[in-house]
């Protein structure tokens, strides 16, 4: 089996299920592929562009064969130029075409900022035209990638009206809503995490219609005490911190977001609903964010079912720095969530 | 006239049929009686938001778009609302959408000059973050040459926006894909108050195209059938899939970046200078009149028929009433059917 990856991963034309592992489970960078794959298959109006998305198969290697298989019109290498990246896909999406542009980083999207926040977000909402467009890049840091290979700009993007903003954990929930994400008339800002792409693998459905709906939610492990509110990377820190938790008698609920606009407020309230404590815990910055939005509105939905007060756990307000002290030190570790669910259950 | 004759059509030397040549007589006069009379109105305080005249452009306007079939896009800027107009956009529903009302083409969404109409003209709604709207060209061409349909993109953008990094992307872009879109700078001379000698540190824009491998021309904003045979020819070689053209088109703002601009820092020998021979309406009227298309009388006529038609204009958006308040959350996405349904229309007609 390991030959065969090896001879799927040198591309040509390969499709990517070939390199799932030998028991067929798929890493989230296959799932990924994968929903590309099959998208561009189903429905010839999808295309893909990019940064060294053709030959070279992207940074990450994610559309590693495809031009091989597809063909340079739908697997189109770009300049280094993202604002045109973004414009080209907003003008194909006008004509018929939908576009899926990938960003080498996350990171670049400001370099691409003005043609996604003031004509890809709110030209439907000006003028009726439907806009389905896809724009994917690998987020998020935990792998010394440095300042500006590391960052989550979902604040960003989830505070311009009119883009839903999908952020998986998990290669089933990758590959479900990235397929709803290609088949959405709206604009979907995908980001990927790539200190998950080849961390995590699990048994992904083969089913060309699976599909995983943006806008919901899902409980990653139940719990009694506490409900952890999360979503990319940091799902899998909660995990680590829920199992040890239990070891000392704490029961804590973890709550994967998947998407952040649109959210899914029932999903959120339910849990807390049933834990009465809830710990809000991710990747981007802590002030002004993500925490900010659900802990307002924990308040405002779930203020009776409270025992506590609502807590934030994320990164401080700075650049993602380097050095391996530092950059422990700024992205939440699996010791700083137990300690944070271990504050909020003495109350 | 820098013109070329072309055999199928001539009438006495002149490039198009006469029922041609008067159509434009007819966009460049209703663009100028609408510019005069939008911008008293603004001044008057009886124009909500903003108003950006394109008095002294209209050549370039008209020009580039009468060379543009339907089924072609155009992606134009604030200042550009002749040319979306000589696309065929309805003056009703134009005036509409300066009152913020519901029978505007963007429902009251968007106000002033910043109109589209891609379902129907094919004109895209204008962003002022110039030149947001190139990079966009890029993939309309995109689309326009997989399907191998021969249709063709246009943009246009003002001097100033010549200095902004999508122009230069853009450009190159089009040129590596050999994209079936052309490129018009509407080069007033002014971009809000800075003059071209604070934006470039070439002698034209138009050469600035050898830079990324496509022919760049420079035209005479005064003249409308200059303008208009340069626009014509880079249409067809779009078309025919020799990629995409630069046209610098060359005029003056005459009047402030908008209405309530009075634009001091304009010389007024240079102002008078263009106002006296570059006119693009008087021009072309007189050429006409040389020619013997058009008669005074004639002349007159259109006055009367643009003026009406203005006049009729103001009273279709005056009696459209404004969007219904309750529907301010609806249309963001695809989903929530918004722009599938009639709208809901609002109480109230008077005048903002």
């Amino acid at each position: 089996m390991a030959q065969k990856v090896e001879a799927a991963a040198s591309g040509h034309g390969a499709e990517p299920r070939g390199k799932r592992t030998e028991d067929g489970q798929a890493t989230y960078l296959i799932a990924i592929a994968e929903a590309l794959w099959e998208e561009m298959e189903r429905d010839e109006r999808v295309f893909m562009l990019g940064e060294d998305i053709g030959v070279y198969g992207g940074a990450f290697k994610v559309t590693e064969g495809f031009v091989d298989h597809f063909g340079t019109q739908r697997v189109m290498d770009t300049p280094i130029a993202e604002e045109t990246i973004v414009g080209t896909a907003v003008g194909a999406a006008m004509e018929g075409l939908r576009p899926v542009a990938e960003f080498q980083y996350a990171d670049f999207m400001s370099s691409g900022f003005d043609e996604i926040t003031t004509v890809l977000a709110r030209y439907h909402y000006r003028t009726g035209v439907r806009l389905p467009v896809v724009l994917r890049a690998p987020s998020g840091g935990g792998v010394r990638a440095s300042n500006f290979h590391s960052t989550n700009p979902e604040p960003w993007f989830a505070h311009a009206p009119g883009l839903k903003v999908v952020c998986p954990a998990f290669p089933s929930d990758a590959k479900g809503l990235l397929k709803s994400a290609i088949r959405d008339d709206n604009p979907v800002i995908y980001l990927e995490h790539k200190w998950i792409y080849r961390r995590i693998k699990e048994h992904v459905s083969e089913d060309l219609e699976f599909l995983i709906p943006l806008g919901s939610a899902q409980v990653k492990r139940e719990g009694t005490d506490i409900s952890v509110i999360t979503y990319g990377a940091m799902v899998h820190k909660a995990l680590e911190a829920a199992e040890n938790l239990a070891g000392r008698g704490v029961s804590a609920e973890v709550v994967d977001l998947r998407s952040i606009v649109p959210l899914d407020e029932e999903t959120v309230i339910a849990s807390i609903a049933k834990t009465s404590r809830a710990l809000v815990l991710y990747e981007s910055h802590r002030s002004l964010g993500i925490g900010a939005e659900v802990a307002a509105m924990i308040a405002e939905r779930a203020f009776e079912h409270l025992d506590a007060p609502v807590a934030r756990l994320a990164p401080p307000n700075t650049p993602v720095p380097f050095s391996p002290p530092l950059e422990d030190a700024y992205l939440p570790q699996v010791s700083d969530i137990e300690a944070a669910v271990e504050r909020l259950s003495a109350w | 006239m820098a013109t070329e004759v072309d055999p199928a059509t001539d009438q006495g030397g002149r490039p198009l049929p006469d029922d041609r040549l008067k159509e434009i007589l007819y966009k460049l006069m209703l663009a100028r009686h609408f510019d005069e009379r939008m911008e008293a109105l603004y001044r008057q305080g009886r124009l909500p938001g903003a108003f950006y005249s394109g008095r002294g452009q209209e050549g370039t306007h008209v020009g580039v778009a009468f060379a543009l079939e339907e089924r072609d896009s155009l992606f134009p800027t604030h200042r550009d609302l002749t040319a979306q107009l000589t696309k065929g956009l309805d003056l009703n529903r134009v005036m509409a959408q300066y009152w913020g009302r519901i029978d505007g083409y963007l429902r009251g969404r968007d106000g002033n000059s910043h109109i589209g109409d891609w379902e129907g003209t094919r004109t895209f709604a204008v962003i002022s973050h110039l030149p947001i709207a190139y990079p966009v060209a890029c993939g309309a061409a995109l689309a326009y040459q997989r399907a191998g349909d021969r249709r063709v993109a246009m943009a246009i953008c003002g001097d100033g926006s010549t200095s902004n990094g999508r122009w230069h992307e853009a450009l190159n872009w089009s040129a590596i894909h050999t994209l079936p879109v052309v490129w018009v700078v509407n080069n007033n001379q002014y971009a809000y108050s800075t003059p071209n000698t604070l934006e470039f540190n070439v002698p034209t824009i138009a050469e600035r195209a050898a830079a990324y491998g496509m022919p760049g021309i420079r035209v005479d904003g005064g003249d409308v059938l200059e303008v208009f045979d340069a626009a014509r020819r880079a249409v067809e070689r779009a078309r025919d899939g020799g990629g995409p053209t630069l046209i610098e088109s060359v005029s003056l703002r005459w009047r402030g970046h908008a209405g309530h601009d009075p634009a001091k820092y304009m010389p007024q020998e240079l102002l008078e200078h263009y106002m006296a021979e570059k006119d693009p309406v008087k021009n072309f009227q007189e050429y006409l009149l040389t020619q013997g298309v058009v008669t005074k009388d004639g002349v007159d006529a259109v006055a009367e028929r643009v003026a009406s038609e203005f006049q009729a204009g103001y009273g279709f958006a005056q009696a459209s009433p404004f969007p219904e308040a309750g529907d301010v959350e609806l249309g963001l996405w695809a989903e929530d059917g918004y722009w599938d349904r009639e709208p809901g229309r609002g109480g109230g007609t008077e005048s903002a």
